[in-house]
């Protein structure tokens, strides 16, 4: 062929294409089909990825109280809203024995998993057997607009084998006073 | 007569056995259900707050519709699809999450088996409630819309409550009745709907992003079918603090200077020249400025601004030229995500300045594609198991010392239990002796306290012997599985190393062409602003040579 000339090749009824246009289209579909693919199996091979490494976190978090915290002197504490609407949480400290052992901020996400039923573990650790004292100081908005501080202050007796403790917060109206209320668990 | 009342005392004691027993496993089943209900609650909690690993461990054993759905979800947030979908097809048989189930069900199946995903969001917009059902109808409305049937679309939407879901809806009906119709008035109905419909979402900032975009969309509708009084009222709507300002703002000043009042059109484009060139409408605001001038009379200024406009742009694509390089040198994630996240705003300015930020804005502009969107994401995850690796790996490297130093010589401890017990009983006399000299219910309730703490005591001691012996075996198991765990971090790292290679090249890909793109359009721009330069220099030196000055 002559160069500059260029051939034409019918494509369909009433449509006629350039030989280099139709190659170009072609390079472009098989590239975008290519490059769509290869992003598929990126995204599956980053799936299974995850899912290897949510596998080891699990084996992690066994290993992690097995190492750190024997049955027997474990205590853990949980947290629980039982009314929705009362009180905006914003922070919350653990006390043991006097002694600050957790404290946390809440975004707005983890407020909404509380008010939906989501319970936070505060704090996991290790006690001795005997009377204990745990204080949480909690800081919130209540539904009337009034910015909160409380103290709650539970005794409790670390026995043999796991502790749980479930602390509930609750604000019913029209006070929203907070009220904190403590249920241990064997 | 004896052996009368001994019967009957121990038909009595059964009785009364049976009973307690019964009271037992009550508690007990309350207990065990109380139980599961604190580790759904959880699940819940681990998997709301981005840890789904930590929700898939509370929600082993979870037999539960709650604690099921929770396992599917952080199943799917794990890339693990495929065991999550037996989970939802068993919700989907159940009693209270059948809706979210088919919703999920829907996710799993689209791109794979459209038919199925249909009918998957079908049944979630009959069985699921609230934000479930409204999601299932918008994605079936888009469906119907996707495939040419705006009024079927329409029908569906009809069937929304008013929010977020059905103003998305509305607005896609209107963006396509604004290509088909030559009279706005459909497509400005719809998204006159989609304003009120955004107006009764409960998520303040999605409600005010939504509605911006939505008055943008409606004034340049308006101004593309020269109602300019009706697209100014709707662009003095827009926020000042909004991805769409700018936008907003170029258009009002077109619609200002279509309907005559030039120097309020060129205020309004005075203050989008304030937003970086990345915006959409911001280099079309610097050229119309020049416009302005030279409609109002103003030769000498449009003159100016039309420079102004140029040396705008000429620095403009330095600046993307500089963009180029460093997405070559350190990654488009590092050049363009992590350096824009850097900014040097101080924090007392930076809700103000956000839009300001040129590197933020190109951001925002690559992020606005959908595949750019997954190809930052793969990034960012990939960056993020990367770092839990790292930690893990400590934690590892932690317990596997702890471990190690347990098992060594110096940790062997002999006990004498018998000593202990001794001193036991020692301290159970004299708390037995004092209790009876106690006088006050305090002192009694103190010295009960320590009589039952004593017996704890005594408790473990008994338990010490045995679990000595079996201290090491568990160790050495617990050390086994310390090693066996960093050896799959070794090889998931390696993995995770090699798809973040791909996964930055195919973003690297993907921005060089974006920052191409941007630089054509700037070039195209500045193409213009030359050709009015020109323009104005003719006009200005013919007029000079009709008055006879040289």
């Amino acid at each position: 062929m002559v160069a500059g000339v260029r051939e034409t090749v019918p494509v369909g009824p009433g449509f006629i294409m350039s030989l280099p246009t139709s190659m170009a289209m072609l390079a472009f579909i098989f590239l975008a089909v290519g490059s769509n693919a290869s992003a598929g199996s990126l995204d599956s091979d980053i799936d299974r990825l995850k899912a290897d490494v949510a596998e080891l976190s699990q084996t992690l978090y066994e290993l992690e109280e097995s190492v750190l915290y024997p049955v027997d002197t474990q205590v853990a504490v949980f947290l629980t809203l039982s009314n929705r609407e009362g009180l905006d949480l914003d922070s919350v400290e653990l006390y043991l024995n006097d002694k600050p052992v957790a404290s946390h901020l809440y975004t707005d996400r983890e407020r909404d998993s509380l008010k939906q039923g989501g319970v936070q573990r505060l704090y996991i650790g290790n006690l001795p057997h005997g009377s204990h004292q745990l204080k949480a100081v909690l800081t919130a908005r209540s539904a009337n607009e009034r910015f909160v501080r409380r103290e709650a202050v539970h005794q409790f007796r670390k026995r043999p084998g796991e502790s749980r403790i479930q602390m509930t917060l609750d604000a019913k109206a029209p006070d929203y006073e907070p009220v904190v209320s403590f249920q241990e668990w064997k | 007569m004896d052996l009368r009342v001994r019967l009957w005392k121990s038909g009595y004691l059964v009785a009364l056995g049976f009973a307690m027993l019964c009271a037992s496993g009550a508690t007990g089943a309350n207990n065990n259900g109380d139980l599961r209900e604190l580790r759904d609650g959880l699940a819940r909690f681990a998997l709301d707050s981005g840890d789904p690993a930590g929700a898939l461990r509370y929600t082993r054993k979870s037999s539960g519709e709650a604690g099921l759905l929770v396992r599917a979800k952080a199943l799917m947030a794990t890339g693990n699809g495929g065991k999550a979908r037996p989970i939802l097809e068993q919700l989907l048989e159940g009693q209270y999450y059948r809706g979210q189930a088919a919703l999920l069900l829907a996710d799993l199946a689209a791109g794979k088996d459209d038919a199925l995903a249909r009918q998957r969001l079908e049944t979630a917009a009959r069985l699921a409630h609230g934000e479930a059902r409204q999601q299932a109808l918008y994605r079936l409305a888009e469906l119907q819309r996707e495939a040419g049937n705006a009024d079927r679309a329409g029908q569906v939407l009809a069937l929304m409550e008013p929010g977020y879901w059905a103003a998305l809806g509305y607005m896609n009906i209107a963006a396509d009745y604004g290509k088909r119709d030559l009279n706005p008035s459909r497509a400005l109905v719809a998204l006159r709907v989609a304003l009120a419909m955004s107006g009764e979402d409960s998520d303040g900032h999605r409600s005010q992003e939504l509605r911006s975009r939505l008055l943008v969309r409606a004034g340049h509708l308006a101004y593309e079918h020269e109602d300019y009084e009706k697209a100014i009222g709707f662009l003095e709507k827009v926020p000042l603090e909004s991805y769409s300002t700018p936008q907003g703002l170029y258009l009002h000043g077109l619609a200002l200077s279509a309907s005559g009042n030039q120097r309020a059109a060129m205020q309004s484009w005075h203050r989008a020249r304030k937003y970086p060139l990345a915006y959409p409408g911001v280099a079309n605001a610097w050229l119309g400025t020049g416009r302005g001038y030279d409609l109002a009379g103003y030769l000498g200024q449009a003159g100016e601004a039309y420079l102004a406009a140029n040396a705008s742009y000429e620095s403009e694509r330095v600046t993307l030229r500089k963009l180029t390089d460093q997405i070559r040198d350190k990654g488009a994630f590092q050049a363009l995500v992590l350096d824009a996240r850097n900014s040097e705003a101080q924090w007392f300015l930076a809700d103000s300045r956000t839009l300001t930020q040129p590197r933020t804005a190109y951001l925002l502009r690559f992020m606005e594609q959908p595949h750019a969107q997954a190809a930052v994401n793969r990034v960012a995850e990939l960056r993020e198991i990367g770092q839990t690796l790292d930690q893990h790996e400590g934690s590892l490297t932690v317990f596997r010392g702890a471990i190690r130093e347990r098992l060594g010589p110096g940790a062997t401890v002999n006990l004498p239990s018998e000593g202990f017990d001794d001193s036991i009983e020692a301290l159970a006399n004299r708390v037995a002796n004092l209790n009876a000299h106690a006088t006050s219910t305090v002192q009694r309730e103190a010295l009960k306290s320590a009589a039952r703490t004593l017996s704890d005591v005594k408790t473990s001691i008994a338990r010490l012997d045995d679990r000595l012996a079996k201290k090491d075996r568990e160790l050495n198991n617990l050390l086994d599985q310390t090693d066996s765990a960093l050896e799959r971090v070794g090889s998931i790292r390696h993995r995770a190393g090699a798809l973040l290679e791909q996964a930055e090249a195919a973003l690297n890909e993907m921005a060089l062409v974006f920052v191409e793109e941007q630089d054509r359009r700037l070039a195209f721009a500045l193409d213009r602003t030359e050709q009015q330069i020109a323009h104005l220099y003719e006009y200005l030196a013919l007029r000079n040579i009709e008055r006879g000055q040289p």
